[in-house]
């Protein structure tokens, strides 16, 4: 049992629930105190100690029948058992009939034995079970190994059987009947099947080797990344932004510069008396406000759904943080990000706003933004433009680049192009420079980081 | 005091709870169990008002514990959740024992002796006596067994939440003037949390997880019943069963349980004996909010019965919950 559960364990870890040993070890202790016997009771022990997420739940709803399943399938039933002389007579004049290869399935069906797991090691060798380790192959498994077995042929050689005996003379509602109970059994059989393919596949899962290290992705560019890689870095743009939060606020604790705090005051002087020589003040922090505007554009796309997923992290941190997303006019996406995971508010917007043919257009969005938001920007707020600047040759309308940038605290744009490239065919980037306190570039993770670092520097 | 209870099945417990007037589902009442017998704390997630309070207060009033509460919010620190040495108090003393203070330094011959002598009075000043007990530490310091409610933690900082670790793991807490001081009975830990952020993995990694969602229809039936016994049987239904329907639709907020008692009660105290438009209109808004949500419902409602097409303007793909 203890080694089924350390391996229902390296699966759901397979799967993307994050448990760490000594959550592996609450488990065993939970199990040790509640027991194995009733099924709902360890399932909510494990449930309990080792999935602390919401989104982990389906993961172990979905594994844990495979690996504790109901393994006394549907029991299968002997039909040779009540059968008379005469009719076993019958039967065994009919099963001649069937053709050798499937013979030896057709008796497995009349006894009611299941597979045995010899025959299942055969199979799976057969099928190539042992390489799949995704779960999303089990129902595919299940079809080729039923296929091995020749299950359709089983099939149509059973209907000929019951047409033998009657033949024969056999009672037609013992027929029947009879037929009924081989159904059951084959489906029982398959059951079995399904089973077992899941189980293996679980367990190649958790024996799968673990991922190659995170310093090769951090210096991967954005337009190289496969789907995988993105789920991965966003999790990890998601530690990364918390980690920065952590940074920040200890930033602000340390400077400390404000109103007088009379109580810290009368502590700190005691010491002389309880005359006022050492001042207290109260921590003064300045939160940071953000805007963010992101182009979404086709240029920008290979790195647009790891820029909103850094948004949508931010935004987490950074309770006063307004999003904007642009191609041809602006979207306030903000309302996008609360309540929804990463994943989905990422999609969401780029959803919401399709890509046109060559039609970025950031003056356009620069001008929506002053009529409808400008009140979003004040002398604490840090804007932060997200693009590459390449406009189409639309009028730049750097007027309000720079009242927009003037107004705020500091104008940061931050760019995955490098430099070179900047003021090449449509690209307005060394137009918009003079006006950025800051650019930064970004074209991987490791890049992006320094960044984001820069950016709450302030 | 009467001894407090331990519980030696799932089953116990779960009837235990249901005397305090909590209906628990199975699975509250195994991990509720778990958390007794691994003595680990109990985190529980889940929209607001499905229980996450009422839990905590339920057990606190099945084990026949005392509750301590700790209410989180932004900006929370030790000072207000641990321990403070009560200044103006000591202050005061000192003045008050000045003479007697005079006296015992006046008998020493020199400035050390002086000092030597005043050192070990120390003591008297660092004493429990100034100690300002929060939350935290009368949970650990108390001498009956507490059930220690640590609620909305999701509203304190980050930094915050690191200072739990310490003493979730060994419920100890030092105090650099008298040492560390420990548990004299673990205390039950419960904490709670609304999601409005991420927990950080440490703290996850310490506590067993539950999570509470919104109840089954009968499962709110069954705890209108108990709540408000005066309500009819069939109005508690139709009224859970729009609620039910309320929480299908795409709300600003959602009515949560306590918002269906608060409703139900409205209706005993209105006299109400149907659940007719007018009734509606004038008690909807002790379910929802939000004025943008309340059209919405009423518009819903004043549609003819045209079969329950609810899923008009009501999004069945947005998940309401986040994670």
């Amino acid at each position: 049992m203890e080694e089924r559960i350390v391996k229902f364990i390296a699966a759901l870890r397979a799967a993307g629930v994050r448990i760490s040993l000594a959550e592996s070890t609450d488990a065993f202790r939970a199990v040790d105190s509640l027991g194995v016997k009733d099924r709902e009771l360890f399932r909510v022990s494990l449930l309990s100690t080792l999935v602390k997420d919401a989104s982990g739940r389906p993961i172990f709803e979905e594994l844990f029948p495979i690996f504790f399943g109901s393994s006394e399938m549907p029991p299968m039933l002997n039909i040779t058992e009540d059968l008379t002389l005469e009719e076993a007579e019958m039967i065994a004049q009919g099963l001649r009939k069937v053709n050798e290869t499937l013979r030896k399935l057709v008796e497995k069906l009349m006894n009611g034995d299941p597979l045995t797991p010899d025959e299942l090691e055969r199979l799976a060798r057969m099928v190539g079970l042992n390489q799949a380790d995704d779960l999303r192959y089990r129902e595919w498994m299940t079809q080729r190994m039923k296929k091995a077995l020749h299950f359709k042929e089983v099939q149509e050689a059973l209907q000929e059987l019951a047409n033998t005996l009657a033949e024969l003379g056999m009672d037609r509602e013992r027929i029947e009947q009879m037929q009924k109970l081989l159904q059951a059994n084959q489906s029982a059989l398959e059951d079995q099947l399904r089973q077992f393919a899941g189980q293996r596949i679980a367990e190649n899962m958790g024996e799968r080797p673990p991922e190659e290290g995170l310093d090769n992705l951090f210096n991967r560019p954005f337009n190289s990344l496969s789907d995988r890689d993105m789920e991965r870095l966003r999790k990890e743009v998601q530690r990364l932004a918390a980690a920065l939060k952590t940074r920040i606020a200890l930033r602000q604790k340390r400077a400390k510069n404000g109103q007088l705090d009379a109580k810290a005051t009368i502590r700190a002087n005691i010491k002389h008396g309880s005359v006022p020589i050492e001042l207290r003040h109260r921590e003064h922090t300045q939160k940071p406000k953000l805007v963010v505007i992101c182009d979404v554009s086709t240029s920008m796309r290979f790195c647009s759904e790891l820029m909103l997923s850094l948004l949508y992290a931010l935004q987490d941190q950074i309770s006063k943080t307004s999003s904007f997303a642009f191609i041809d006019h602006l979207e306030y996406i903000s309302p996008d990000f609360e309540r929804k995971s990463s994943g989905e508010a990422v999609a969401q917007v780029l959803d919401r706003i399709p890509t046109g043919y060559y039609n970025t257009d950031l003056g356009n969005s620069l001008n929506d933004f002053s009529k409808n938001y400008l009140d979003k920007i004040d002398s604490r707020t840090t804007l932060l433009l997200v693009g590459d600047g390449r406009n189409n040759y639309n009028n730049p309308r750097l007027d309000l680049f720079r009242t927009i940038a003037r107004r705020s605290r500091r104008a940061i744009w931050l760019t995955p192009e490098p430099a070179i490239m900047w003021g090449s065919g449509d690209s307005d980037m060394l137009k918009y420079a003079p006006d950025c306190d800051t650019i930064l570039q970004a074209s991987n993770l490791a890049e992006l980081t320094t960044a984001v670092d820069k950016l709450l520097l302030g | 005091m009467t001894p407090t209870q331990r519980f030696n099945s799932t089953r116990e417990l779960k009837t235990a709870l249901g005397q305090q007037q909590y209906i628990a589902s199975d699975e509250i009442a195994t991990i509720m169990y778990l958390s007794q017998e691994l003595g680990k704390p109990l985190l529980t997630e889940g929209p607001a008002g499905v229980g996450k309070t009422e839990l905590a207060k339920a057990i606190a009033g099945a084990t026949k514990r005392e509750l301590i509460r700790l209410q989180c919010y932004e900006g929370l620190d030790e000072t207000k959740a641990l321990y403070e040495w009560e200044y103006a108090k000591q202050l005061l003393y000192t003045q008050l024992l000045r003479d007697k203070l005079q006296e015992t330094l006046s008998a020493a011959e020199n400035l050390s002796a002086a000092a030597d002598r005043l050192a070990q009075e120390e003591d008297v000043f660092f004493s429990m006596r100034f100690l300002l007990q929060r939350p935290l530490l009368k949970a650990i310091l108390s001498e009956h067994p507490t059930v220690l409610l640590i609620d909305e933690i999701d509203r304190a900082d980050a930094e915050f939440e690191a200072f739990l670790l310490e003493v979730l793991s060994d419920f100890q807490v030092s105090v650099p003037e008298l040492g560390t001081l420990a548990a004299v009975h673990r205390p039950l830990v419960i904490l709670t949390s609304n999601n409005t952020r991420e927990l950080s993995e440490a703290l996850k990694r310490r506590c067993l997880y539950l999570f509470i969602d919104y109840p089954s229809l009968e499962q709110e039936m069954a705890v209108v019943r108990l709540k408000v016994p005066e309500l009819s049987p069939k109005m508690a239904r139709q009224a859970v069963e729009l609620v039910q329907s309320l929480r299908s639709m795409d709300l600003r907020k959602s009515p949560s349980i306590s918002e269906t008692l608060d409703w139900a009660k409205a209706l005993v105290a209105l006299n109400s004996k149907v659940l007719d438009s007018v009734t509606l209109e004038t008690t909807l808004s002790v379910l929802l909010k939000h004025e943008s949500d309340l059209q919405r419902a009423r518009r819903w409602l004043q549609r003819p019965a045209s079969g329950p097409s609810l899923s008009e303007g009501a999004d069945p793909h947005s998940p309401r919950w986040r994670n």
